[in-house]
């Protein structure tokens, strides 16, 4: 059933909504009752799924789909990442400095918030890296917290291993993607 | 753009002959490496449609059979016997030609299409008593030919087993699509075939789980820009939202009974397991602790969970009496132990463990005993979840770069591969039956 992992791609946003078409369409088969009428005989199998309806789709769906395609795009900043140990989220030393700098903005510039994004490298296990990234993404916010930034103005976000900064499979690599990530809101 | 196979299209008509006489024909299903059992899979008789049908619905069946490594598939070209409409009426099958080739068993097949509908009668025969061991008869669109297909291999099975086939689960996995960044959520046939996809908005959806009876699919989006667990009705195609409790979440299993979701939420970086009622908002914390305690996989009679938890410095798997203070760990291999899935029988836990800089497939009981590495590769073996039959391990291979999802034997004989076409497969949940 490559095809219709292919066709999905053409239809882009629209195919969830396809989607619920063609599971409407299959409702109606469960239905249908054992004398089925003969006499109609298009081609077996394929025209259910060459017919192409295209409903407009929803406010919803489209704002999500921005969002969505916004959620996986490494995200422009003022500051510099930080950088973690591997299986770790304790503050390094060498990072107190772009912290510093942190904090001095948000205390200079009230009513902004920085979103600080929590991210892991590659290895170990999808589920895991989402809550080690969280860790991280919490510890920074806490350091921030100790040099007088207002917890309110610091909400975290972890994208676990899915956002690598750097794709290559190499310690300089798992050593940028191991990072905090600072977005200006 | 098949729907879940959960409510079946198919109407099964009638059980055609319940009389399986003496089961002469027994094939120990746990003793491998075994004699296995010679059958003959001869084209089917096809009327008003596609002539194709005649081999593509037996070779669904061998396919399926072969997969089991308990059964060898007779080739076509030593076939003497042309299968007719006459052997679905009086006429018996010459047994002789079919014993002289070796055959034990042979699966005859008549198909009748009438526009985009079918009826499938299959019939598997003892080749030496000349008697029927089973018969049913299917009807349905022709287009999910495979699934009645899969349905007959689960009774062939099971008439030479006595055990219940899985040939009609399903695999649920996350992958990045072909155009795109983010990562959306497939099913697939254990064959490896009808590949459909589920979600379809373009951020990161993760970790898929499947409700006991097959018809959702927990599972982690980004697509507000933070991870929330959603549930998708398989035959709706809706979504709905689990819990607003807790920062980041992914869900682990459903309870046994399905009315309740142990999950992962992160409070305040502290990640801890939880379960969430799904017919009422209740969220009680279930295993807490000042570490990452991640991954919750619940026993099969719902009074166990097992889950990874860092708190002895790296991530190890820990089993614990649900309502109880005691918790075990179990993982003794090596210096990072994640992703536990509970087998059916709730006798063994497969986990990935990394040892000696690599990531492999161990299994153990749940007391932490008899614990052993049952699938290694060049690469990492991650992410194993257990077949409904508690036979097979599906998981996750990467290597630099590349993943492929697998299917490997619980004993560690053989392993297959099941899917690679897209990039970053990963975090496989296998369905139940359904």
């Amino acid at each position: 059933m490559k095809s219709s992992v292919g066709g999905k791609r053409v239809l882009g946003a629209l195919s969830v909504l396809l989607l619920l078409f063609a599971v409407g369409c299959g409702k109606k088969e469960m239905v249908k009752s054992t004398d089925s009428a003969p006499g109609m005989t298009p081609p077996p199998g394929e025209a259910q799924e060459q017919i192409v309806s295209e409903p407009l789709p929803s406010q919803t769906a489209m704002a999500e789909a921005e969002a969505g395609v916004a959620v996986t795009m490494e995200r422009p900043s003022e500051f510099s990442d930080i950088h973690f140990d591997y299986d770790k989220s304790f503050v390094r030393e060498d990072d107190k400095l772009t912290l510093r700098e942190v904090a001095d903005y948000l205390k200079a510039n009230p009513g902004a918030s920085i979103l600080i994004e929590g991210h892991c490298d590659e290895r170990g296990t999808a589920e895991y890296n989402i809550a080690l990234g969280e860790r991280r993404a919490e510890s920074t916010k806490s350091y921030l917290v100790s040099l007088g930034v207002k917890p309110g103005d610091l909400p975290t976000v972890s994208f676990g291993e899915e956002k690598p900064l750097d794709p290559g499979p190499s310690e300089a690599a798992w050593a940028k993607n191991r990072r905090a990530h600072f977005v200006l809101r | 753009m098949i729907r879940s196979a959960g409510a079946l299209i198919l109407s099964l008509l009638l059980l055609l002959v319940p009389s399986v006489s003496g089961a002469v024909l027994y094939i120990d299903i746990n003793a491998p490496g075994g004699k296995r059992m010679p059958i003959s899979l001869p084209d089917f008789v096809v009327t008003g449609g596609d002539a194709a049908l005649a081999r593509d619905l037996p070779g669904v069946i061998g396919g399926d059979l072969a997969m089991t490594s308990l059964f060898d598939v007779i080739p076509r070209q030593a076939y003497l016997e042309r299968i007719g409409p006459e052997h679905f009426l009086a006429r018996p099958l010459s047994f002789p030609d079919w014993k002289m080739i070796g055959a034990e068993a042979v699966v005859i097949g008549k198909v009748e299409v009438q526009g985009d509908q079918m009826t499938v009668e299959m019939r598997l025969y003892d080749a030496t008593l000349g008697n029927m061991m089973a018969g049913k008869k299917f009807s349905g669109p022709v287009r999910r030919f495979r699934k009645m297909a899969h349905e007959f291999s689960n009774e062939v099975l099971y008439a030479f087993t006595g055990v219940r086939g899985i040939f009609d689960t399903e695999i649920a996995f996350s992958a990045r699509p072909k155009k795109g960044r983010g990562k959306e959520i497939y099913v697939i046939g254990l064959d490896g075939r009808e590949l459909r996809q589920v979600t379809d908005n373009r951020s990161f959806n993760l970790f898929p789980r499947w409700s006991p009876d097959a018809k959702l699919l927990a599972y982690t989006s980004y697509r507000t820009g933070v991870p929330q667990i959603y549930m998708r009705d398989l035959a709706g195609g809706t979504d709905r939202l689990v819990v607003r409790h807790g920062n980041s979440k992914s869900p682990g299993s459903f309870s046994p009974s399905g009315d309740s979701l142990y999950a992962t939420l992160s409070v305040g970086g502290n990640s801890d397991i939880y379960r969430v009622s799904l017919t009422g908002s209740a969220v009680r914390k279930v295993v807490g602790g000042w570490g990452i305690e991640v991954s919750p996989s619940v026993s099969s009679d719902g009074k166990r969970v097992a889950f990874v938890s860092d708190r002895s410095g790296s991530p190890q798997i820990y089993v614990k009496d649900i309502g109880s203070s005691g918790e075990r760990r179990v993982s003794q291999a090596g210096s990072y132990s994640t992703s536990p899935s509970w087998s059916p029988a709730g006798d063994l836990i497969a986990f990935t463990s990394l040892e000696k800089g690599r990531y492999a497939i161990y299994t153990v009981r749940p007391d932490g005993s008899d614990q052993r590495l049952v699938i290694s590769d060049d690469g990492s073996c991650i992410d194993p979840s257990f077949s409904p039959d508690g036979r097979y391990l599906v998981y996750t291979l990467q290597k630099r770069g590349y993943s492929e999802l697998k299917i490997g034997s619980v004993d560690g004989r053989w392993q297959r591969g099941l899917f690679r076409g897209l990039q970053a497969v990963g975090s496989p949940s296998w369905s139940p039956r359904q």
